[in-house]
């Protein structure tokens, strides 16, 4: 650590700095620029249509989801993750001593998912309204 | 286990969380007054648990998480603002179907306020962070009928969300060149943080992640916005809770873990402290919105004390915590007066918009007398007149300024204060000297009981500091000690 403050050698720390943001702000600009000289371009008719067999788009790309998907998204995403910590927990937790605290850990973990879904029940999350 | 002992105030806020949460879906909307109170005695008793452990001294779970005097004098700090919050809040979420969320997002911010006060890993002071600020992103939008607070909601997502990926980034940094997220152990391996220009980087990162919370300057925009949309209740709790969470991390962080990067902090937060104390006060000046006003002036007071981090000497320390205690009182007690207001305001008419208004302070003394005095009493204390709790923390810490030999900073600071008296003072003009504009309306029990409290605090603050400071310098003497 300097204990006298040399503003010399403050500046030339920047220096690395300065060229990290000056190559990070320039890379991408040239690769784009390299790419559009580079690159064959061929504009046939048959590009802008349909990739492969897929079928032809129909109406706005933009349309409004209902939003109970979104609901049920958070809800899949929520014991994804439960799931994801019951595997570690199932093969570690007998025979490295561990087996009271890793139970009563997971148990935990368990009853507030539990009272999540208790919440998402109850509020009427899960059903399905056809308005 | 010990852990679990010392850990107590937090499971118990956690345990009063989810009983609220599950108890409220089994309530009608009457009855749901019981959540309030519930959750105003599971503060209170978390604060009871936390004043029983003060003098613990602990490191725990690998290292993690740290029992100290920094860190329980910040959860108290938390507690306090938690219950004088969650008590008006009572008042506030009458009727409404939603009081079961409201009061666990509430909790649940509290835990994580108190985790990151305990935290001693980086990534655990993440994922706090995180909790406490995503229950308050949820907050911020509570009135979701209402258009302004859910643009608050929105500008304090965005922007915190933007921090959050700020701060983790610049922690990614300080892993890769110390090759350790543990706070103790970076400040140990911090040769390649002084060695590498990468490590000017992560600083510039985490003081712009933590600055977003504390509402430095260049990272201030979303503070007037949020707190002007937001339910002054859950204004109260942001500025007065949710800015010491940023305050507690930055100390760590800088002060214990970068703290071989010394010189470059140092001048980094003495631009930024100049500035946001400037422009927190100036613009200030010419608000009509009580609550912007506030906001602002909470910006400048955020300027003040980051000077702590400018002059790092223990007394200065023990000033910026002493300040975060009594600015704790004083916000708080300042966003529930307009909260009371907004309730008289809406009580009379129910469309009424721009209900913080100065207009509608005026006469507030004859109207509704506990709320013009507490009021009188925050303002006076936020500008720093003697026998408050502004007064003796602005004189701590302007004081320790000018020992360090930083006179141009404390002379810049108290120039900001006298600024400040003005707009400070004009609420008070409109409260005391202009006529009343309405029959007298008697404050809610709620509310009452809370500005009471909270003018207690300020003024217990201002007539006996000694033992308090004696305290925030224990507290200090953690971060000067490691």
């Amino acid at each position: 650590m300097p204990e006298i403050i040399d503003t010399s050698s403050i500046i030339n720390s920047y220096v690395p700095v300065a060229i990290f943001l000056i190559v990070g702000v320039v890379m991408p600009p040239i690769t784009m620029l390299i790419v559009k000289f580079l690159s064959p371009r061929s504009k046939s008719k048959q590009k802008f249509t349909t990739y492969e067999s897929g079928s032809d788009p129909t109406g706005d790309a933009r349309i409004q989801f209902n939003v109970e998907y979104y609901i049920y998204a958070i809800a899949f995403v929520l014991f994804d993750v439960e799931i994801l910590f019951l595997y570690p927990w199932a093969t570690v937790y007998r025979g490295h001593g561990i087996t009271s605290i890793a139970t009563t850990a997971i148990l935990a973990f368990i009853v507030i998912m539990v009272i999540g879904f208790i919440y998402e029940w109850k509020k009427g999350a899960l059903q399905w309204s056809t308005k | 286990m010990n852990g679990i002992t010392l850990f107590a105030p937090e499971l118990t806020v956690v345990a009063t969380a989810l009983v609220v949460l599950l108890i409220g879906l089994f309530l009608n909307t009457e009855s749901k007054k019981v959540l309030g109170y519930l959750a105003s005695a599971g503060l209170f008793a978390s604060l009871v648990l936390t004043l029983m452990n003060l003098d613990a001294n602990a490191v725990m779970y690998s290292g993690t998480l740290t029992v100290d005097a920094l860190s329980q004098f910040f959860k108290i700090v938390f507690l306090i603002v938690a219950l004088l919050v969650s008590v008006a809040s009572i008042k506030y979420t009458e009727n409404n179907e939603h009081v079961e969320e409201y009061f666990t997002l509430v909790l649940l911010a509290v835990v994580g306020m108190m985790m990151v006060a305990s935290s001693n890993d980086l990534l655990v002071l993440f994922i706090s962070f995180e909790l406490a600020s995503i229950s308050t992103y949820a907050l911020a939008g509570f009135e979701r009928r209402n258009l302004k607070s859910l643009e608050s909601a929105m500008k304090y997502f965005i922007i915190g969300a933007l921090s959050s990926a700020l701060m983790l980034f610049g922690i990614s940094f300080v892993y890769g060149l110390a090759g350790t997220t543990n706070i103790p152990e970076i400040a140990q391996n911090s040769a390649m943080l002084v060695s590498s220009p990468l490590g000017i980087v992560s600083i510039v990162l985490l003081v712009a992640g933590f600055g977003f919370k504390i509402a430095l300057v260049p990272f201030h925009m979303w503070a007037p916005d949020t707190y002007e949309g937001s339910p002054s209740v859950v204004s109260s709790l942001l500025a007065a809770g949710s800015k010491k969470m940023g305050f507690v991390a930055a100390f760590k962080v800088f002060m214990i873990a970068l703290v071989a990067l010394k010189t470059e902090l140092t001048m980094a937060f003495a631009i930024l402290s100049v500035i946001t104390m400037t422009l927190g006060n100036v613009i200030a000046l010419s608000q009509n919105s009580v609550k912007r006003m506030l906001a602002y002036s909470s910006v400048a007071q955020a300027g003040y004390i980051s000077m702590a981090f400018v002059v790092m000497s223990p007394m200065a320390i023990t000033g910026g915590l002493f300040y975060i205690l009594s600015h704790g009182f004083m916000k708080a007690g300042a966003f529930l007066v307009t909260a009371v207001v907004g309730y008289m305001i809406l009580s009379e008419n129910r469309e009424a918009e721009n209900v913080d208004h100065l207009e509608n302070f005026k006469g507030l003394a004859k109207r509704m007398p506990i709320s013009a005095f507490s009021m009188m009493i925050f303002v006076f204390a936020l500008a720093g007149i003697p026998l408050t709790a502004g007064y003796m923390s602005k004189f701590v810490l302007f004081s320790s300024t000018i020992e360090a030999g930083l006179v141009w900073l404390a002379v810049i600071a108290i120039l900001n204060s006298a600024i400040s008296l003005y707009y400070y003072a004009r609420v008070v003009k409109y409260m005391y000297f202009y006529p009343a504009e309405g029959e007298r309306v008697s404050e809610p029990l709620p509310y009452a009981l809370t500005l009471i409290a909270a003018v207690v605090g300020v003024l217990i603050l201002g007539f006996w500091p000694e033992p308090f400071i004696q305290w925030a310098m224990e507290a200090a003497n953690v971060l000067i000690a490691t």
